[in-house]
């Protein structure tokens, strides 16, 4: 670098600099830049920044003596847009300790008011000094402020990560295809030959369902207990390793487990209970055929089904803010979804409030079908009505009772939306560790993908799946309404 | 059982009976009550309505007997008056909101049914001894008379209470979307402006999300039916091999939790390249409704007649005519309301839009208004506005199809 351009960009730099002082003492930019040890974990060089006076349509250019331009990222308006998926931020920035925001174009961003930025160094060359210097540029390409020059040293072995090798899924997939369609055929000839010609065609008319069904259901499911028995995560996905029962013992012996599993215990019997109870309560008032009314109560109570569930969900949140409607309602200022045990009471209310339209109406449906007689001749012999429902409505009501309320437990127990869009699992979010109101589906979502532990994710998966198979099987038996099952 | 007692039995007058099922309402009342007044911090409030319900529940206990007793009127009385005295206070302590109301609105009416009671002269003659033929018989019918009234009553409180708990987010929701600023507060219908919905309709943003919406949801409909139709029809009518253990297979999958295969299904889709695509989801959404989608509709072609299938192949049609020329327009109709429910599911999906789709432009509706409300930020108006709009067709749609949908649902969920 020439000493006339650095004489000319300090120049610039102080005539632009003495403009924005003129302009305002808010606009002042600064930057100043130090290295990010911690990031040579990944064996690249790192680079942390402090920013300050950003204005969208400049950029922060980051140069070093090896290529000039390393990295130019603008400065945008970054509101809607994403941050980068946690896997790809390892070889990019992070921004006020988040990876940075995509645009449109795939293309990293940052906003006005980003004020610390770290960055992986990639791609220079290995076991070398090098002289790395930050700067904020404007539209114009006139340097608004610079770091000092400072000098890091790369690592040996400078290393980009190679993505991931997945044409062993593809194969597999592929291979599943072509088995199941010589199985599809093998079936059909066998079928033809057993004489049942009749039905020849059946093959034709199931083979896409049930293709589609094995290659994006259970293949997935296959691959996840597969994957919870390696390391896989999203720095190592081509090459994790099979590592026995690791992940299993991390999960039984984390601390969050308890916790998680005695929250989605009481979340979920306690919101199967509201279900049950509610909608049986409505269900039979509604029943009544002479009510003034009937039709216009029955579409109101209908809404929490008919409205898509995230938008009652986040409407829920805003009424719960401490300025929101309920406490405008309560005259209070409570904060209900910050504090763990009046978060827990919420999100199982809202909860409760969603699943009771689905109950009521298949309870009602169910309600009907019971013939009329029974109540006439009950009637006549004076039976009090609460003797009437416990006597005939409920008995009739078994059968339909048994796979609802299985149907809801299973439900209310992977219920991602309710929680995830009321608090995130939240208050109290440590990494790693599960927040007040994380049930188990809302967890394994922050281990994948927050944390990008696949393995460890996939584990608690089969283990959710072990549990809900074996309640499920636990619960037909002891009810004994295999009958009702097709 | 002497006599007496039979007569006691079988007729209680109107106000006791009635304040049974009041009481019972009341207790379970001032309970919820005395947990708000733990909201709003006014814990003595929240210790006199708790002792409130105690009362309600002591006399719930003793209004059937004891006012037939006269020692025990005179503890019904005491006890009658120390309530007016504590909800009298409680009346004080409140300020004139529309929560004040309605809660001692609760606490009044219990107490003057009880006091109704107490001063009744049916009350009265049916707690004398002797009860006349004359008293039953009048007392009888006026029960008759009154108590379908009540019940019908009682029905119209526990359904107007549940309206107003249903309509409460969709009221808040209308008046966030016309009220100036993102901010939350100001009260209901108190400032007007179209600025959210000018934000809205006037970005792109709204657009682009809607745009990628209908396309999943379409994609998703049409996808989702070409699968589904032939299989539930072979389910319906065709005996063929291993058609029971395939049919037991989409039960279980029905039970498969979509949180559990989240993790092998992204890195499927990864592998593919179908993040970030519209085709990710539509391939996503129509299998996960497929079990469902193949129940209900072989529930419909179940109640199809055979006798018009075996008509058609006296006449010489094939299976496949049969299918495409008898079954398919009859059960036009179901077809729909398959396709209907699938578009739903595919226009509601949050979980799986959120992990497929990770750029702006490739946002659906869910993850897009989701992405309205992040955690610093939050531009409530103008997620109030683009729900209003996104929500209206559905749940026209959701409203009018209603019953067949549930049928199917039901059906289909209490089958499987």
């Amino acid at each position: 670098m020439s000493r006339f351009w650095i004489s000319l960009r300090s120049f610039i730099l102080i005539v632009s600099l003495l403009a924005v002082l003129s302009g305002g003492a808010a606009y002042a930019q600064s930057v100043e830049a130090s290295s990010a040890e911690d990031l040579t974990d990944y064996r690249r060089t790192g680079l942390e920044l402090s920013l300050s006076g950003l204005q969208e349509g400049w950029s922060v250019e980051i140069r070093t003596d090896q290529h000039g331009v390393h990295t130019r990222i603008p400065v945008k308006d970054v509101f809607g847009l994403t941050r980068l998926p946690a896997e790809a931020a390892l070889q990019a920035c992070f921004s006020d300790g988040a990876p940075v925001h995509v645009d449109t174009d795939q293309q990293s961003v940052i906003g006005a008011g980003t004020q610390s930025l770290r960055c992986a160094l990639t791609g220079l060359r290995p076991g070398t000094d090098v002289a790395v210097q930050a700067a904020i540029v404007d539209e114009t390409g006139t340097l608004r402020a610079q770091s000092s020059e400072i000098r890091l040293r790369t690592d040996v072995s400078d290393l980009r990560l190679t993505p991931p090798d997945t044409r062993p899924i593809l194969y597999l997939l592929g291979s599943i295809l072509i088995s199941l369609v010589l199985l599809l055929s093998a079936l059909r000839w066998w079928d033809i030959r057993r004489g049942n010609l009749k039905s020849r065609n059946a093959y034709l008319y199931v083979g896409p369902a049930i293709v589609a069904l094995v290659l994006l259901t259970f293949y997935p499911i296959t691959y996840g207990i597969w994957l919870s028995f390696t390391d896989a995560n999203q720095t190592h996905l081509g090459q994790s390793s099979f590592i026995g029962l690791e992940n299993f013992g991390t999960v039984l012996m984390s601390s969050g487990l308890v916790q998680v599993g005695l929250f989605t215990l009481i979340w979920t019997v306690v919101n199967v209970f509201l279900h049950v109870t509610l909608g049986l309560l409505l269900a039979l008032v509604l029943n009544r055929e002479t009510l003034f009314g009937r039709n216009v109560y029955r579409t109101i109570l209908l809404l929490p089904w008919a409205v898509p569930a995230y938008i009652s969900v986040l409407a829920w949140q805003g009424m719960l803010q401490p300025e929101g409607l309920v406490n405008q309602f309560l005259g209070a200022e409570a904060n209900f979804l910050g504090e763990a045990t009046s978060a827990r009471i919420s999100v199982t209310l809202v909860n409760a409030w969603l699943g009771v339209p689905f109950m009521m109406m298949s309870l009602s449906g169910a309600m009907k079908a019971i013939s009329t007689d029974m109540f006439e001749a009950a009637d006549l012999d004076g039976v009090s009505r609460w003797n009437q429902f416990r006597h005939i409505t409920f008995p009739n009501l078994k059968t339909t009772l048994v796979p609802l309320s299985l149907l809801s437990f299973i439900w209310t127990f992977n219920m991602f939306n309710t929680i995830y869009l009321l608090t995130r699992g939240g208050p109290y979010l440590g990494f790693g560790q599960p927040g007040a109101t994380d049930i188990m589906v809302t967890y394994i979502y922050d281990v994948a993908f927050e944390y990008g532990d696949y393995g460890l994710a996939a584990a608690w998966s089969v283990i959710v799946f072990l549990l809900l198979v074996s309640f499920s099987i636990f619960y037909v038996r002891q009810t004994r309404a295999t009958e009702a099952v097709t | 059982m002497s006599l007496q007692t039979a007569s006691h039995k079988w007729y209680v007058p109107f106000e006791i009976l009635s304040l049974r099922s009041v009481l019972n309402a009341a207790v379970a009342m001032h309970v919820v009550l005395a947990a708000l007044e733990l909201i709003r911090d006014r814990i003595d409030l929240a210790g006199l309505t708790i002792a409130l319900a105690a009362i309600f529940a002591l006399l719930r206990w003793l209004a059937p007997q004891a006012l037939s007793g006269s020692p025990r009127l005179q503890i019904v009385r005491l006890i009658v008056l120390l309530s007016i005295i504590i909800v009298a206070r409680l009346t004080l302590a409140g300020d004139v909101s529309g929560y004040a109301v309605w809660a001692r609105a609760w606490s009044w009416i219990p107490i003057l049914m009880v006091l109704a009671a107490l001063f009744s002269p049916y009350t009265s003659t049916w707690t004398r001894q002797p009860l006349s033929t004359d008293d039953l018989a009048e007392g009888l019918a006026r029960n008759r008379r009154l108590y379908p009234w009540f019940q019908r009553f009682g029905s119209h409180v526990l359904l107007i209470h549940s309206c107003v708990l249903v309509l409460l987010p969709v009221i808040w929701i209308a008046d966030v979307s016309i009220s100036p600023g993102n901010l939350l507060g100001g009260g209901i219908g108190d400032a007007f402006s179209l600025e959210h919905y000018q934000t809205m309709l006037g970005g792109s943003s709204f657009w682009v999300w809607t745009r990628n919406s209908v396309i999943v949801a379409v994609g998703t409909t049409f996808f989702g039916l070409c699968l589904a139709v032939p299989s539930a029809y072979a389910f319906s009518r065709f005996d063929f091999f291993g058609r029971r253990s395939a049919m037991f297979a989409f039960i279980v999958v029905q039970m498969f939790p979509g949180a559990i295969i989240l993790v092998p299904y992204f890195l499927v889709m990864k592998t593919l390249g179908l993040l970030n695509t519209s085709i990710g989801l539509i391939v996503a959404y129509s299998v996960t409704a497929l079990p469902l989608c193949i129940w209900m509709l072989k529930g419909f072609f179940d109640a199809v007649p055979r006798e018009l299938e075996e008509a058609a192949k006296l006449d010489g049609c094939s299976t496949a005519q049969i299918f495409l020329r008898i079954i398919l327009p009859l059960s036009i109709p179901a077809v729909a309301v398959t396709g209907i429910f699938s578009f739903l599911t595919a226009w509601n999906e949050f979980l799986l839009a959120l992990v497929f789709n990770t750029s702006n432009d490739q946002f659906t509706l869910p993850v897009g208004l989701a992405s309205l409300i992040p955690t610093d930020g939050q531009r409530w108006g103008d997620f109030a506005a683009a729900s209003l709009l996104v929500s209206i067709p559905v749940v026209i749609l959701f409203i009018l199809f209603q019953r067949s949908l549930i049928q199917g649902l039901s059906s289909g969920a209490v089958k499987g």
